[in-house]
């Protein structure tokens, strides 16, 4: 299928296949030990009055709770939060500080938008494979519900020259300036600020692009309900989520939801777009098929074989390889979500693994349509030649090994937490493989975030 | 957390006050805080003529604990506690003397004293005049127990199986009994046997008696079970905090007090005792202690109990820990100590918990099967039955029946919840090896039951 | 589109009229007046005259003044604070290099000195501002000294009246080669014609389709604009047209609300081609319905089709209506 209209004809940017060098060596194993998230819920709901590192250090003091880590002086805690009060500067340090860990356990912060956590996932376990530390903590934390309300610039640039001045004169002079409509408080925006679209605005367009049905989305949406609520039936979360607030399970899911449900919603994105020239689509994002704003925190624990040995502690599975991307979406070349479609044929390549070698394929559902548009893409000639610089397509995924517990469609999507929620389960979903068949499980992960970028990695059983 | 009433009338105002209307005036209690003297005052160790070489070896035993022991009644003491060793006695007029030499000291006995009996069982081969002197010890413990003031105790040791007085369990019973871990304890007859060769006393008089051991409770999200563990992580256990994964934000606060590990596991799946071995063994190379304190409530009268509320408690309180113990046992696990909560209600029974009782008395009934299964492995399984214990649970019970349930005991109120820690921390010490099969109340010598 | 010295108009040559001090603007930044920032920026500019002394429409022939402005030694040094104010404004990142509609600003109090002179013979007000076409032949820098001219031209028929020329132009001091940055500003005198009554021409301007008929591309982008948005513009440009600045004062012009201005939405767009356009670049904008204040507009900046440059088009998307649309084509420096 080739429904794509690309606006430009030619390939830009570097997308060539393998870059690296086959397979890092060299460097000793990264293992992932556990993970331990709390519920996560929807905006304004229980965790209304929680702030960001409220939540992180629930589910820190959880994962302490769960490996017995009490004490501990680990090599880092690595963490963020998309959507951060300045006076959170330090957060995941506060964090630790306020946790079971030893208080010499380092500490700081990272953002990558919805990749923060994987991303932290990344810098930890890089840092144990260079032999930099032997443990460490990653995940990341966001709150609706809390965010921070900035001041308008106006009104910001005058209390900051009101402050600055040395003079009551030069004070008053300074507040003088402030006019009434400066008072008003800026909510965080999840729009683009390059582009002033949200992402779902974005994301219709590059569903409409790619003419993902409706329908489609809504069978996605329907089986992350599903998965997830099997999963939480079956225990699968029981050493992998701690209630908190209250709150035993992912407030989102909806275990009786329905096709014939998710068809009653109305389009909430990309309406604007059926009368275009270029792709006449009918409006098919709705908040069924779209992640609602949530709140939550994960964390993922991670070291070197031997001090998860020496710790007694379990290994789920490796943190193979990794893999980040970026799109030129600001001029419409990409669509805004697209860079893990990017990233993942440089991952494999370096790793000499196709598609086909994945029992699990993990791929944040940002949107329902994202994950739609992210297998189009690899199955797409046109697309992978000429903007993928591959030979052909990229190759084809078992639908049956998407997502196979649910993802953030029914979990929730607290921006930040999501990486870690998906690296846990996706270490948990290899172990288990593995133990039951006696073979090697392996888990391809992949997040999508604001601002054209993605975070891929590869996950194995050990 | 004295209750409230219980600090009114210790203090000021209150404590005139309650003295002139001849209200009930529950002591403030003596609770066990590691490095505190054993007993509050010096030790009187008595006996009838028969039995004072018995006396003398567990005077011995008191000197090496660095307890000041007396062996004469005398006017110029405040008696921390009156030990009387009537193990020898044949008859029951060779007792006389030695009771009321007791006698004649209780008024000297310090606030949160001890008096402790050391007398042997009745055996199938009692003569009636041994048999009659030994049965009598027991009602004479019992309602001298119910004289002392004051937040002073009464307990009996009772021997069984030729144990000497001073052998090492005998002698932890004892410890326990002298010491403040036994504040709530009242009116109680532990019998006690021979320990195994294997176990040690070394570790009685320490103040980490369960120092390199692996500890498992359940239910620790909340309630007793926390302090259950907090107790047995003070007295040096790695402990294992099992919760159903709803309560898991509680059994993380508890982990992480105690510096154990938190295992989310619903006491009643089917594989759970599986699931805990496999995880005391991965994570801490073993289990040797597994407290079953899970428990739930679901009250009806019979006639108005639904099926679920009566297959909830009995899945929860008693099924589970018959499952978990069978897969323990089977799996092989040598020296394991079992403690299980029972509770008074199994014992005396109540009104509208007809599903509570019926699985109380059961853990009383499968303790007793369990203790030989238990100990052909080394291990030892008992039971504690609490009483009146100031919860979370039994704050929601309406006032005048909480009052009620607290004042009718020798002791005048409730107990806290480190009482009934003590007492399975006492259990499953390995000096207490000789304590098998056993139900010890906590329960202040409650009026309520045998 | 070659820059070159204001030559003629309608056949004779122009006679240049040097002024000491570009008005309004001159001097007030360089004496740092404005060092506080956007308010004061807007206070210091001078209240232009808003009405033209022009003829009635019908009053005899129509002629443009054969005059061109001319300032010389213009200093840039304290127009530091300004311009971040407008980088800040219309989403340019903060530099020292002024961005072409930085120049059209800066040049806009001597073009407009040129329609209010007694015998220009349109009036200022009611003039429509059809398109602009602007080549920014490199980089002016706070601190340059600058000679910047002005004048009118080209006047020629509209179907729907009259149209001219305001040509501006940005000069190193001193002259040089040729113009930094030259504009050409196309306004509409509606009511008013030629007088040899003839026909009306090509205007230059997108083909009005009916409401609801034309079909947008996809957006790349949607611009949130708040109804001060012709206010804040209006300070920082100088440009206080009241249908800019409330709704109040656009209702006495015909306008429902408050209408942005199409210099910001021009500017804005150019903003959103980023660093792709380069330091030489022609910048053109053809108007078409006002963005009415507050409002959203749906923009398209993609990169042009024979892969020069980039095209961008802004829009109402529930209405289809097309408000804008230009182009941004690197020269060659």
């Amino acid at each position: 299928m080739a429904t794509r209209k690309t606006t430009n004809g030619a390939p830009r940017g570097a997308s060539s296949g393998a870059t690296g060098s086959a397979r890092t060596t060299g460097v000793r194993d990264a293992v992932i030990v556990g993970g331990n998230r709390i519920p996560f819920s929807r905006a304004g709901k229980r965790y209304a009055d929680a702030s960001n590192s409220e939540m992180f250090t629930a589910a820190l003091e959880g994962l302490v709770a769960r490996f017995g880590l009490q004490g501990e002086r680990l090599g880092e805690v690595v963490g963020g939060a998309v959507l951060k009060h300045s006076r959170d500067f330090n957060m995941i340090r506060e964090s630790v500080l306020g946790s079971s860990l030893s208080p010499q356990t380092p500490a700081f912060d990272l953002q990558q938008a919805c990749a923060t956590g994987l991303e932290a996932t990344i810098n930890v376990a890089n840092k144990i494979r260079l032999g930099q530390i032997d443990s460490g903590v990653a995940g990341g934390t966001d709150t609706i519900s809390d965010a921070p309300i900035a001041v308008s610039d106006p009104l910001r640039r005058a209390l900051l020259a009101a402050q600055h001045a040395k003079t009551l004169q030069g004070r008053l002079k300074a507040l003088a300036q402030v006019r009434p409509g400066d008072l008003k408080p800026l909510t965080p925006a999840t729009d683009e600020p390059r582009t002033g679209l949200s992402m779902g605005e974005h994301q219709a367009i590059t569903t409409a692009r790619w003419g993902i049905s409706r329908e489609a989305q809504d069978e996605l949406a329907l089986a992350s309900h599903q998965n997830l609520t099997a999963a939480w039936d079956s225990g699968f979360f029981d050493d992998l989520v701690t209630p908190f607030r209250g709150l035993t399970r992912d407030d989102n899911v909806r275990a009786d939801t329905s096709l014939e449900k998710l068809a009653s919603l109305k389009p909430v994105f990309g309406k604007s777009l059926a009368t275009s020239a270029e792709v006449p689509a009918v409006p098919t994002m709705t908040a069924g098929n779209s992640t609602p704003l949530t709140d939550g925190a994960s964390t993922v624990l991670l070291a070197s074989t031997d001090w998860a040995q020496a710790h007694d502690l379990p290994v789920l599975a490796r943190f193979v390889d990794a893999e980040t991307a970026a799109v030129d979406f600001v001029h419409g070349h990409e669509g805004l979500l697209m860079a893990p479609v990017h990233a993942v044929p440089r991952l494999l390549a370096r790793n000499g693994l196709t598609l086909a070698d994945f029992d699990f394929v993990e791929i944040h559902e940002a949107f329902a349509s994202t994950v739609l548009t992210t297998l189009a893409a690899w199955e797409d000639a046109d697309y992978c030649k000429n903007e993928l610089g591959l030979p052909g397509p990229f190759g084809s995924v078992d639908r049956a090994r998407i997502n196979v517990n649910g993802s953030s469609l029914a979990a929730g999507h607290p921006f930040a937490a999501t990486g870690g929620r998906i690296v846990a389960t996706a270490a948990k979903l290899v172990a288990q493989r593995a133990a039951e068949t006696g073979k090697p499980a392996r888990a391809l992960v992949s997040v999508c975030a604001a601002g054209g970028l993605g975070a891929t990695a590869i996950i194995e059983s050990v | 957390m004295t209750d409230s009433y219980t600090r009114l009338v210790n203090a000021g105002l209150g404590k005139t006050l309650s003295k002139r209307l001849g209200l009930p005036r529950p002591a403030v209690l003596r609770r066990y805080r590691p490095g505190d003297p054993l007993t509050v005052g010096p030790v009187l160790v008595l006996s009838d003529a028969a039995s004072k070489p018995e006396a003398d070896a567990v005077a011995q035993a008191l000197l090496r604990w660095e307890v000041d022991v007396r062996r004469e009644p005398t006017d110029d003491a405040r008696w921390g506690a009156v030990v009387l060793v009537l193990t020898e006695a044949a008859r029951p007029t060779d007792v006389s003397d030695a009771v009321l030499a007791v006698g004649s000291v209780l008024r000297r006995v310090a606030p949160n004293g001890r008096v402790v009996t050391v007398s042997r069982a009745l055996t199938d081969d009692d003569p009636p005049e041994l048999a009659a002197t030994r049965g009598g010890v027991e009602g004479f413990l019992r309602s001298l127990a119910k004289e002392l003031r004051a937040g002073a105790t009464g307990n009996g040791i009772v021997l069984t199986d030729g144990a000497a007085a001073d052998s090492t369990s005998a002698l932890a019973t004892l410890r326990f009994f002298l010491s403040a871990r036994s504040a709530f304890v009242d009116g109680q007859l532990l019998p006690v046997g021979p320990a195994d060769a294997g176990a040690d006393e070394s570790g009685t008089a320490t103040d980490r008696p369960l120092a390199g051991k692996v500890a498992v409770v359940t239910g620790a999200a909340r309630g007793i079970g926390v302090d259950i563990a907090k107790t047995l992580a003070r007295d040096g256990a790695t402990v294992v905090c099992v919760d159903v994964p709803a309560a898991g934000e509680g059994l993380t606060r508890t982990a992480n007090a105690v510096g154990g590990t938190a295992l989310q596991l619903d006491v009643t799946a089917d594989d759970a005792g599986t699931r805990i071995l496999e995880h005391a063994r991965s994570r801490h190379g073993g289990v040797d202690i597994v407290v079953h304190n899970a428990g739930i409530l679901r009250d009806k009268l019979l006639a108005n109990m639904k099926p679920q509320q009566w297959d909830a408690v009995i899945a929860v309180n008693l099924a589970s820990q018959l499952r978990i113990n069978a897969q323990l046992l089977e799996a092989g696990v040598e020296g394991l100590r079992i403690v299980s909560l029972a509770s008074i209600a199994g014992i005396a029974g109540n009104r509208g918990q007809t599903n509570y009782g019926f699985s109380k008395a059961g853990v009383i009934g499968h303790t007793r099967a369990t203790a030989p299964l238990v100990a052909r492995l080394g291990g030892t399984a008992n039971a504690v039955a609490p009483g009146f214990i100031e919860t979370e649970m039994t704050r929601t019970i309406p006032t005048v029946t909480r009052e009620l349930g607290r004042r009718a005991s020798s002791l005048q109120q409730g107990g806290l919840p480190v009482d009934v820690a003590e007492a399975i921390v006492f259990l499953v010490s390995p000096a207490a090896a000789g304590v098998n099969g056993e139900v010890l109340r906590v329960c202040g010598q409650s009026w309520l039951g045998r | 589109m070659t820059a070159t010295r204001p030559a003629t108009v309608a056949g004779g040559p122009l006679r240049i009229e040097t002024l000491p001090s570009l008005p309004g603007l001159a001097g007030l930044y360089a004496r740092g007046a404005a060092a506080s920032g956007r308010i004061a920026a807007g206070r210091a500019l001078p209240h232009l005259p808003v009405v033209g002394t022009a003829l009635e429409p019908g009053d005899g022939p129509l002629a443009l003044p054969d005059v061109a402005y001319r300032v010389s030694g213009v200093e840039t040094d304290g127009l530091a604070p300004h311009l971040r104010d407008y980088q800040r404004l219309v989403h340019e990142p903060a530099s020292d290099t002024m961005p072409a509609g930085y120049l059209h600003v800066l040049a806009f109090p001597l073009a407009t000195a040129v329609m209010v002179r007694g015998d220009f013979p349109l009036p200022l007000l009611g003039m429509v501002h059809l398109s602009n076409a602007v080549e920014h032949r490199g980089p002016v820098r706070v601190g340059d000294l600058l000679e910047v001219r002005a004048w009118a031209e080209n006047l020629r028929p509209h179907r729907r009246g009259v149209q001219i020329d305001l040509v501006a132009e940005v000069w190193p001091d001193g002259g040089g080669e040729r113009a930094l940055w030259r504009g050409v500003s196309t306004y509409l005198a509606k009511g008013f014609h030629l007088p040899d009554g003839s026909p009306s021409g090509v205007d230059g301007s997108p083909e009005r389709a009916p409401s609801g008929t034309w079909a947008p591309p996809l957006p790349t982008g949607r611009w949130a604009l708040g109804p001060g948005t012709g206010r804040a513009y209006g300070a920082v440009s100088g440009d206080r047209n009241p249908i800019h600045l409330s709704a109040l004062s656009a209702k006495a012009f015909g306008y429902p609300r408050a209408i942005a201005h199409g210099m910001y939405t021009a500017a804005r767009a150019l903003a959103d081609v980023g660093n792709a356009r380069g330091d030489a670049y022609r910048w053109t904008v053809h108007f078409g319905r006002p963005v009415l204040l507050p409002g959203t507009v749906d923009v398209a900046v993609t990169p042009a089709e024979d892969g020069t440059g980039f095209r961008y088009v802004g829009w109402n998307a529930p209405r289809r209506l097309k408000h804008f649309e230009g182009g941004v084509v690197p020269l060659d420096a």
